[in-house]
């Protein structure tokens, strides 16, 4: 019995070991070209043939006309922080309304939202797009926000199912003591709720770093310090830039993977507990 | 349980006209019930509130009235005008060397008449709705002050908004946003369907105008000139195929990776979760990017392949007719590298939601079953495999839609890289690996088809609506958010 | 200005929010709006107290050199305020971006010759000013691309947007050069590849041009061509039998469009066809043996015929929705005049338009200019094709580089080209 233990815990940790390999190849691929002495893609060696850190001193302290990475780091930062904001207090604001309060058209604006999610989001970009240009907001930081954040109310499903788990009786011994709803939602259900509204930040923080075909479109000006990250090196990819700043955009995308996996990496409990409805504990 | 939704099923549609009816009665009586104050509010809103000494809400009705009224009449009345005809004013400029400037008409926009057309028809409607209710309201409070009961002060009224009403102070804003920028758009764009918006008639330079069903028409036709039916039948089927295979292969790549992190045979479970997460954590588009430079004709793969003999015995084999692996160029080989890439992408997320669910599987199911000497492969089919598919059911179904309308995938592989060999394809600018979506992404994005993109659109909401209501029936038993409070 | 009170009712009526964001400034305005602009007669335009702000688009490699001949037309005008940007927007694609919202795309722009038809309808191209200078100063084909309908609509920047053959003489004889076999032969024997981009209407016209077919646009928007059917001495299918037999050669490789540079570098390749944005990759790669040239003959049914070419322009449009569309145009010419197109071509290498430029000695001295002019010569046409062309060209010259894997009658491949070609555009 023992022996067999050992050979099938050799046997899945090989397995595990080779999956691995497999899911990491790209990750290392980028890590590794990104600290490629050159500037194209290497098609015949997957490790580079020199070392170098100056695709990161490039882009970060030598911005040029296509790659202008602190900028966009900025821009996509500010974006992501007032999205983050706004998005969090919309989606908790729904989510309370539809789980702990009871009025008429609940059901039926549950329902809507559904559905509303059903038709293809960017279907309608273009109509966004002149709405924003009608009041003077593409080209800006605050079209973008309100692009990513508008409609974020209808994102509330996770957190409504994270508020039903909250017994109702703690919220009836606030109404008996005499608090109001408002009071109710901020003192009672707010503090019991940090593991919902972590997720629901980071998961609107990481909007803006990952959306390229609104940004694309919002942002036509042509001017690439107007850029988010994800038009910016989605950009550096094209054909005629390519052999010139593949490993630049690699660089790139590790400077932004990192932090979003340190996010991405914390998220992922709330993540589970999220979809599964919150019955799932720890 | 089951009462209550046997009652929530009972014919909908009936229920909501007869709640019409019941408010057109109530609006009635209230005309012809209420005293002055009330038919005063017919014409000045806050009329009623004003006798009633609520002298802020009576302001404040009377103002947004005023607004109303101004917006229809001088932005929202010449749009309206326009809105059967979307403009008959063709812009033309003439360019006026003394100011350096070009002179233009009073030229009209058919964009502009259609997105202020529709919004005017909606503040229209909610503006006879609000009005009426308002009237109701008017003379509610009329019956309260006859009857001698308390008649709310402004900051009572406030102080409503923060308890029983509470709810309407939470959604204002977020339904406000919705509406802007979700369903205001989609109503414009399901108003395309029916112009012919496209590159030849693009505002502001040329006019738009309604065409009634001919895209719809077009959609199904399949003739010498026009191969959209064609397109849509092929793209389609290979839609549902792809939201299928993805899905699935996702599903049980994930439910399996997870029995196998968390089988008492393997050692650093968290380690393993870790590197799996860490994996897709990277944003797609990066990952996706990198991925087709990886498969390229040209690229790493390849070579590698080609270094190996593979490249070489695929060619023996008859597989291949190239000097390369063509992952992402042939239109057999594409889908199932990008498959396979979904798998890499998808994987990991259900991983992590199933581990999360078998943690949570009641050990004393499987420890009876045990001693009912069922052997371990028994347990999954018979325990863990219904549970999981109790759990993790409407995630599938969302799934499902969401693979519908995967765009990024299908979209950062095979975007600049893939040619159509099909020439029926490629005359409605359609590739064997469109999905609906990025069809109708490059419809709009390339070509300006705005007209088509939206007559698609229209069909796949109608595909995912048919499919998520069969399966939310089939799939969801009773319903969760009681069970808990 | 109607578009601009409602502009402004709009924002007093969005929410608060909304509002915050309708300071912010846009560099577009309606060009019907904004304040009169004293002027006096066109061709000196005099100056205003008021700051002209353009936006200019050009390429990413140019984007130093358009600045600095910005600031060149700055200090020409030095009575007047300027508020220039450059932003990046690649001559290929000029027209996918603009489409979307005209109004918001750049004052002057550089395009390629081949989406002037687009661009035209679509409103994008304000009608040249000063006609006579543009036509005089620049050569009559670019003049004549430059052309719609009678309209001069562009200022010719380039006149070597067009392809021939780079090759590396060390691998392929001048004379084997001559011929398409030739190379074929020379590079499959040094095994090295032959390359050329199949899947693009642009090049893949190339051995119809040269076989005396021809293409145009009908007034609908169509295309109006003739491939399925036969020109001369040569039938479609004999043309088309000719690129399968190109294609299937294990010498030939098919390059994706807009590789071409990837593959120079890549070291397989001994001969390309491709343009003058190439040479320095090209000069780069075969060393002393760069050769540029004129296409080369193919076979076609049994005898050789020169391959022809889609000639190609780099043009400068202004937008006719600028709000300062009169600066524009001054400033479109300026970047576009005898000096400016002088200095594009010693610093960038770029082949001029301008008539005085492209006969002068160090332009007559570039290989690659030389090639295009060679090229032009023997077969270069300007490309009139309708909207629907590109897609169904593209995948007709996909299925013969992939070497019509499905064996497809090669009739029916042209018929099926053309039908989808023609249909006018919906």
């Amino acid at each position: 019995m023992g022996k067999k233990r050992v050979i099938n815990t050799i046997l899945v940790q090989v397995i595990l070991a080779v999956l691995a390999v497999i899911w990491l190849i790209p990750i290392v691929w980028l890590v590794v070209t990104s600290f490629s002495g050159t500037d194209g893609m290497n098609t015949s060696r997957f490790f580079p043939e020199t070392w170098s850190l100056r695709n990161y001193t490039r882009l970060l302290a030598e911005p040029d006309t296509v790659a202008q990475f602190p900028k966009w780091f900025m821009n996509t930062f500010i974006i992501a922080v007032f999205n983050c904001i706004i998005s969090t207090a919309f989606v908790l604001m729904v989510s309370y309304a539809m789980s702990c309060m009871r009025f008429k058209g609940r059901k039926a604006l549950m329902n809507m939202a559904v559905i509303l999610q059903l038709f293809p989001a960017f279907l309608s970009m273009i109509v966004i797009y002149f709405i924003l240009k009608a009041v003077n907001l593409t080209n800006s930081h605050i079209g973008m926000i309100l692009v990513y954040s508008g409609s974020a109310g209808l994102g509330y499903l996770v957190a409504k199912g994270f508020f039903d788990t909250i017994p109702k009786s703690l919220r009836e011994a606030a109404y008996i003591e005499g608090a109001s709803e408002a009071r109710t939602f901020f003192t009672i259900v707010l503090p019991l709720s940090k593991p919902i509204i972590v997720y629901t930040i980071i998961s609107s923080f990481l909007v803006p770093w990952t959306d390229f075909v609104f940004a694309k479109i919002i942002l036509n000006s042509g001017v690439s310090t107007d850029w988010t990250v994800a038009i910016g090196l989605y950009n550096m990819l094209q054909k005629n830039l390519l052999p010139h700043y593949f490993t630049r955009f690699c660089a790139g995308g590790v400077l932004v993977g990192i932090p979003i996996s340190i996010l991405f990496v914390i998220m992922q409990k709330f993540y589970v507990e999220g979809i599964t409805g919150g019955s799932v504990k720890g | 349980m089951k009462e209550k939704n046997e009652k929530n099923r009972t014919n909908p549609v009936g229920a909501f006209f007869f709640s019409i009816g019941a408010f057109l009665k109530e609006f009635v009586t209230a005309v012809a019930d209420g005293d002055a104050g009330v038919k005063a509010s017919l014409v000045i809103c806050g009329a009623g509130y004003l006798k009633r000494k609520q002298i802020i809400k009576g302001i404040l009705v009377t103002l947004l009235e005023l607004a109303v009224i101004l917006y229809m009449a001088f932005i929202g009345a010449p749009f309206l005008e326009k809105f059967g005809t979307l403009g008959t004013v063709q812009q033309a400029m003439v360019y006026n060397p003394t100011t350096m400037k070009n002179e233009v008409n009073d030229y009209d926009n058919s964009l502009m008449i259609l997105m202020f057309g529709v919004i005017s028809l909606v503040v229209l409607i909610l503006a006879v709705i609000l009005w009426m209710v308002n009237v109701v309201n008017n003379y509610k409070l009329q019956k309260r002050a006859e009857a001698g009961k308390h008649i709310n002060s402004f900051k009572e009224d406030i102080n409503r908004m923060l308890n029983e009403k509470f709810h309407v102070t939470l959604l204002a804003l977020p339904v406000a946003g919705i509406t802007i920028f979700t369903v205001f758009p989609l109503i414009v764009m399901i108003a395309i369907a029916f112009t012919n918006y496209d590159q030849n008639h693009m505002p502001p330079t040329a006019l738009f105008t309604w065409v009634g069903m001919t895209n719809f028409k077009s959609l199904f036709t399949t003739n010498l000139t026009m191969t959209f039916g064609y397109t849509f039948r092929k793209v389609l089927c290979w839609t549902l195929l792809w939201a299928v295979l993805a899905t699935f292969t996702t599903y049980i790549g994930g439910i399996l990776l997870a029995l196998l992190i968390n089988s008492k045979f393997a050692k650093v479970k968290k380690f393993w979760r870790t590197v799996f997460v860490a994996a897709i954590s990277v944003p797609q588009f990066v990952t996706l990017l990198l991925l087709r430079n990886f498969f390229a004709n040209t690229g790493i793969a390849n070579t590698f392949c080609a270094n190996i003999g593979l490249t070489d015995l695929l060619k023996k084999l008859g597989l291949i007719t190239t000097n390369y692996i063509p992952f992402l160029t042939d239109p057999v080989w594409a889908k199932i590298t990008i498959v396979v890439i979904n798998i890499w992408v998808g994987v990991p997320y259900l991983m992590l939601i199933a581990t999360g669910v078998l943690m949570n599987i009641p050990e004393e199911l499987k420890e009876s079953a045990r001693i009912d000497g069922a052997n371990p492969f028994q347990i999954f089919r018979k325990i863990t495999m219904p549970y999981m598919l109790f759990i993790t059911g409407p995630y599938l179904v969302t799934q499902f839609t969401a693979n519908i309308n995967n765009f990024n995938v299908i979209y950062l592989l095979t975007q600049d890289i893939y040619t159509t060999t099909d020439q029926k394809l490629a005359a409605s600018n359609g590739k064997e690996i469109d999905l609906l979506v990025t069809w109708l992404f490059r419809l709009t994005n390339e070509f300006y088809n705005y007209k088509m993109a939206a007559v698609i659109a229209i069909f796949v909401f109608i595909i995912c609506a048919v499919f998520t209501l069969i399966a939310f029936n089939f799939l969801i038993k009773g319903d969760k958010e009681e069970t808990f409070q | 200005m109607k578009r601009k009170m409602l502009v402004t009712v709009l924002c007093a009526a969005m929410t608060a929010s909304m509002l915050a964001g309708c300071g912010s400034t846009s560099s577009n305005n309606d060009a019907a709006s904004g304040s009169s602009a004293t002027g006096t007669e066109a061709g000196a335009p005099a100056s205003s107290d008021e700051t002209i702000t353009l936006t200019v688009w050009a390429a990413e490699e140019d984007q130093d050199f358009t600045k600095g001949l910005i600031q060149k037309f700055e200090d020409a005008h030095p009575d007047q305020k300027f508020d220039i940007s450059v932003g990046v927007e690649s001559e290929s694609k000029a027209k996918d971006d603009i489409l979307v919202d005209v109004e918001a795309a750049a004052d002057v722009y550089s395009f390629a010759s081949d989406q002037i038809e687009a661009l035209v309808d679509a409103g994008a191209l304000q009608a040249v000013n000063d006609v006579d200078t543009v036509t005089n100063e620049n050569i009559a084909t670019s003049v004549e691309a430059a052309t719609v309908d009678g309209t001069l609509y562009a200022y010719p920047e380039s006149a070597d947007n067009g392809y021939f053959l780079f090759y590396d003489k060390s691998v392929v004889s001048e004379e084997a050069a001559q011929t398409v076999d030739g190379i074929l032969e020379a590079c499959g024997t040094a095994g090295k590849k032959f390359g050329m981009v199949y899947a693009s209407g642009w090049y893949n016209a190339s051995f119809f041009y040269g076989a005396g077919f021809t293409t145009s646009k009908a007034d609908d928007g169509s295309t109006v061509m003739d491939w399925n059917k036969s020109a001369g001495n040569y039938a479609g299918t004999d043309v088309a039998q000719a690129m399968l037999d190109i294609a299937t050669n294990p010498a030939f490789v098919a390059v994706t469009d807009g590789d071409t540079s990837n593959q120079i570098n890549s070291g397989e390749i001994a001969a390309i066809v491709s343009g003058t944005w190439d040479a320095v990759s090209a000069k780069e790669a075969f060393g002393d043996n760069y050769v540029a040239t004129k296409l080369p003959t193919y076979t076609c049914k049994g005898e050789q015929v020169q391959m022809g070419s889609a000639a190609g322009f780099k043009m400068i449009g202004v937008n006719p929705h600028s709000e300062y569309v009169g600066w524009a145009m001054e400033l479109a010419l300026f970047l576009t005049n005898e000096e400016s197109q002088a200095a594009r071509f010693t610093e960038r290498e770029v082949g001029p338009s301008n008539s005085v430029v492209a006969k002068s000695d160090e332009v007559l001295a570039n290989e690659a200019i030389a090639a295009v002019t060679a090229q032009n010569e023997v077969g270069g046409v300007i490309q009139e094709v309708g909207d629907n062309y590109w897609e169904s060209a593209k995948s007709f010259g996909e299925i013969l580089a992939q070497g019509n894997p499905d064996g497809t009658d090669l009739q029916t491949l042209l018929d099926n080209l053309v039908e989808a070609a023609v249909q006018p555009a919906q």
